[in-house]
């Protein structure tokens, strides 16, 4: 028989989830200034009021949601709060938690964690950036506008005569991170927990992509799920 | 709108900004979209001021973005600053400059957790010590560099030679200030003049002869929202903030807008282009979009440097309204051409050209 | 250094400091009242009208403008009280001009002040022109007419309950407890004097634990229309017509909102006087996390601290309505004068 799970004790193993949330009085400063609020089907405050309540099916429910991924992370939330809250934190801690226990491949938009962690992920170990020019492709990013391609075609001579050196040693805008310096980068991951988490992300959608019969490599940006889980939206996060 | 009620609420938010012996950590986007922007900055420190900057080739992306995104673990991520201030500590420095706001809004969260849990400092200094062999001490000041510009306004504004004023009209240019969130929103402290009314793009700008305008949506975020740019599917969140904010800048007549945030910087000029094409809205006067700067590349214009070795021309949104008001003369025909003078293509469709 | 027949000196001259002193006077002791502003009645002073039922606080001024006029009260006005020292089983009161004044026993009646409400950045006091506090809106009352900065007549005006209380970001974790009702009153106020005015009320409660203060809330929405939206605003911006701009959650809804207003009245909290700051550290007399006195005992030593001899009355000790500042100020006299009859003191 499975141990049943306290999420809200599991919640308060995050410091971020004991820094993010005291005690809520309902006053609704945070999802009065919420980006997300204002576009999506989301209301920061219902999210701690619902798990300052310790109700578990609901925290289950929610961990498992497409509500905890709208969020933008702008921290507008902690600026107000006359109770010193933070709801982003508390969404942050969400949001590990559920990938954690695998939850994330329930929601359309949890499953994106994977595309996220293949191209920024993958960029953090390849080039030692999270975003570095040369993986910002203009056929998925074309509301970067005609100058990103031309960047790109024409990528040493603008970086030249703006000073920077592309993927030189030494330092420099965009210079070539030094060997020794990502072997570091994936020890650090590999000691504290980033190197599991990461392979969590991978194991929990590769189980999905089999489930929801679409094409898996165990690599790269090519597969048939990273294309749904990059592009894929139901148009039902609105109002 | 009263100017001392703000006054007051800058004095209250002094920030100690150190003024020498930086070690200098880049920002991933910027590097890769504004590049002139952190060129200017090393060599305004180091040639005009005479400062000491330094850049660890070893520094690597401080992970923000990641762990924004939710896929960077917390413990990961303060390992991964501390192993930039092992570096610092190494090279022999204490100051810290900033590029990128997100990793300015990181580092302080960071500082902020060591300081309320100390054992998640315990926990860090092990762990850093088991993946590196580093050790590492907390800096003793903290800026972003957008503190430091601004720090450094007023000589600047000594050596100006373009101010920022309207050269048909005389009067001062309209200016919109964009803050990036992670700048002042998380500890109001850390920020000139805090979070409802900070100042450090606003001293700079009113430094430099312009004028700061207010409008409803002025501290909304742009919308970057990290994983809702990130992926495609998301990307009508980001677009939406940002459409949100201009329509309200609209009626006051903006001439240029600055900001000191990278992700800022580039969805304020990509998404004028992407609304345009989407649904012929503009947002400035007579069919113009509105340029979009960073604080080095104004400061650059002020003092008189080349535009086009500035990397103005490498935006969306092209700057020659905004040049011709400030009445700086440009060479259209030195705009694509590489570092030796050869000529490079020149690009289509962008806009305001 | 003189020493007057009175031995008990009360410090604040509103209305704890007056019916504290003409009650012990009454009672035949001499008493020193020293008030540091040129005249007595303090905040009342500033009222127009007072919940509940809405009388004119003259009335009030009067009668305690009466009640001070007798013999026994030495009344000293402009004068500011520093710190008292304490020797032996006496007080020296040390005031601004070098006066000092012996006493047997010290009544601090040194009551509130409004909170500042430009420290609410986010509300823009001070900064935009058409937010005024509930203070300024009373100074309107009494004119008789309510005009934007510009002189225009508004149209639709908010009101914010929990200006400066309740609030982690400013310091005040306590309510200040009659900010609710004096918002009632005067969105009910504006009314009358704008019958076509749209009025808004934006609340995280409505507390109304006073007498008759309910029925305020009833009469307000049945009577005057006044529109009561569950939600704190989060921030005051200018739009390019030169009106306000609010954000809230309509909680009730949960949905967020925005909303345009001619005018915004902040409901500005409570706080310990700033001037008390120096008599306190001066004496040793300890004060909450509130700042306010704190009681010898919360339900039976509220007028007492932790000094003998110094006693307290009115909203220096806690946010409290004129009544029941009366009411404590009438209990601090209990206490004293059991003090002065005590053999062993």
């Amino acid at each position: 028989m499975r141990k049943m799970q306290i999420y809200h004790e599991l919640l308060m193993q995050d410091i971020r989830f004991i820094e993010g949330l005291k005690a809520c009085m309902n006053c609704g400063v945070c999802t009065a200034i919420c980006p997300a609020a204002e576009f999506y089907d989301y209301d920061p405050r219902k999210i701690v009021d619902l798990v300052q309540s310790e109700d578990n099916d609901e925290i289950e429910k929610l961990l498992k949601s497409e509500t905890i991924w709208y969020c933008g992370e702008c921290m507008s939330c902690k600026t107000r709060c006359p109770r010193g809250n933070t709801p982003a934190f508390v969404v942050m801690a969400l949001r590990t938690l559920s990938q954690k226990l695998g939850f994330f491949t329930e929601s359309e938009k949890g499953r994106q964690q994977f595309a996220i962690k293949r191209s920024v992920g993958e960029n953090i170990f390849k080039y030692g950036y999270c975003v570095a020019s040369y993986a910002v492709s203009p056929e998925n990013h074309p509301e970067q506008g005609p100058i990103w391609e031309y960047i790109l075609e024409n990528s040493h001579d603008v970086y030249e005569r703006l000073g920077g050196q592309i993927n030189e040693l030494g330092a420099g805008p965009l210079r070539k991170i030094p060997e020794d310096a990502k072997e570091e980068l994936k020890k650090i991951f590999d000691v504290t927990g980033g190197t599991d988490f990461f392979k969590n992300i991978e194991d929990h959608s590769k189980r999905k992509a089999e489930e929801m019969g679409l094409q898996f490599d165990d690599e790269g940006i090519d597969n048939e799920y990273f294309i749904e889980v990059f592009t894929a939206n139901n148009k039902k996060h609105t109002h | 709108m009263k100017k001392e009620g703000k006054k007051k609420i800058w004095s209250e938010y002094q920030k100690e900004i150190a003024d020498d012996h930086f070690f200098y950590v880049r920002s991933c986007i910027r590097q890769s979209f504004f590049p002139g922007s952190e060129q200017f900055f090393l060599n305004f420190m180091r040639n005009v001021l005479g400062k000491d900057v330094y850049e660890n080739p070893s520094h690597t992306t401080c992970t923000g973005i990641g762990y924004h995104s939710d896929i960077v673990p917390f413990a990961t991520l303060m390992t991964v600053v501390a192993r930039h201030f092992a570096l610092m500590k190494e090279s022999g420095y204490k100051n810290i400059a900033i590029s990128c706001v997100t990793s300015f809004g990181i580092y302080t969260e960071i500082i902020e957790t060591w300081k309320h849990f100390p054992e998640e400092l315990e926990k860090t200094r092990e762990y850093l010590y088991k993946a590196t062999g580093r050790e590492f001490d907390i800096p003793e000041n903290m800026a972003h560099t957008s503190d430091i510009i601004y720090k450094f306004r007023n000589e600047i504004a000594a050596l100006a030679k373009n101010l920022l004023i309207n050269k048909k009209t005389g009067e001062p240019l309209n200016i919109v200030e964009h803050i990036g969130c992670h700048y002042s929103k998380m500890f109001p402290k850390h920020g000139v003049g805090g979070a409802e009314f900070p100042n450090v793009l606003g001293g700079m700008i009113e430094a430099w002869g312009g004028k700061v305008v207010d409008y409803p949506e002025r501290r909304h975020c742009c919308g970057f929202g990290f994983r809702q740019y990130l992926v495609q599917a998301n990307r009508g969140y980001s677009l939406s903030n940002t459409a949100k904010k201009f329509s309200s800048m609209k009626p006051f007549k903006a001439d240029l807008v600055l900001t000191n945030c990278p992700g800022c910087t580039m969805f304020m000029d990509k998404w004028q282009y992407t609304i345009k094409e989407m649904e012929g809205i503009v947002y400035g006067e007579e069919g113009e979009s509105i340029p979009v700067l960073t604080y080095e590349e104004l400061a650059g214009l002020v003092m008189g440097y080349n535009p086009w070795d500035l990397g103005v021309q490498y935006h969306m949104v092209q700057s020659e309204p905004l040049l011709r008001k400030l009445g700086i003369a440009y060479d259209p025909d030195n705009k694509f051409k590489t570092k030796d003078g050869r000529q490079m293509p020149v690009p289509e469709n962008l806009i305001n050209v | 250094m003189f020493s007057m027949d009175g031995q008990i000196v009360i410090v604040g001259g509103g209305a704890a400091g007056m019916e504290s002193a003409g009650q012990l006077a009454r009672s035949g002791y001499h008493v020193t009242l020293i008030e540091k502003e040129t005249i007595t009645g303090g905040h009342v002073r500033n009222w127009y009208h007072l919940f509940p039922d809405r009388r004119d606080s003259r009335e009030v001024i009067k009668y305690f403008d009466d009640l001070i006029n007798h013999k026994n009260i030495t009344l000293l006005t402009g004068l500011k009280v520093e710190g008292i020292d304490k020797h032996g089983m006496s007080f020296i009161v040390n005031t601004n001009s070098g006066t000092e004044i012996k006493a047997d026993a010290v009544i601090l009646s040194t009551g509130f002040d409004l909170f500042k409400s430009e420290r609410k950045e986010e509300y823009g006091y001070g900064i935009y022109d058409n937010v005024i506090t509930s203070a300024d809106l009373e100074v309107m009352f009494r004119k008789g007419e309510i005009k934007l900065h510009n002189g225009v007549i508004p149209g639709k005006i908010g009101i914010i309950h929990c200006v400066g209380s309740r609030d982690e970001k400013v310091g005040n974790l306590y309510c200040s407890k009659l900010c609710c009702v004096t918002a009632v009153k005067q969105a009910m106020e504006i009314k009358e004097i704008l019958e076509n005015a749209r009025v808004f009320c934006f609340y995280m409660d409505i507390r109304m634990g006073g007498a008759l203060y309910e029925e305020l809330y009833r009469e307000s929405q049945e009577k005057y229309g006044i529109n009561y939206i569950r939600g704190k605003v989060s921030e005051v911006s200018v739009n390019i017509d030169n009106k306000l701009v609010i954000k809230a959650e309509d909680t009730l809804v949960g949905r967020p909102l925005k909303m345009e207003l001619d005018m915004l009245v902040l409901m500005a909290g409570m706080e310990m006087s700033e001037s008390s700051k120096s008599i306190s550290e001066s004496a040793g007399l300890a004060t909450g996390e509130n700042r306010f006195f704190s009681p010898a005992d919360h339900h039976f030593g509220s007028n007492k601290g932790n000094v003998e001899g110094v006693f307290y009355a009115g909203t220096c000790t806690a946010p409290m309505n004129i009544t029941e500042t009366i009411s404590h100020a009438r209990a601090v006299v209990s206490d004293v004068i059991g003090y002065m009859n005590n053999g062993d003191r």
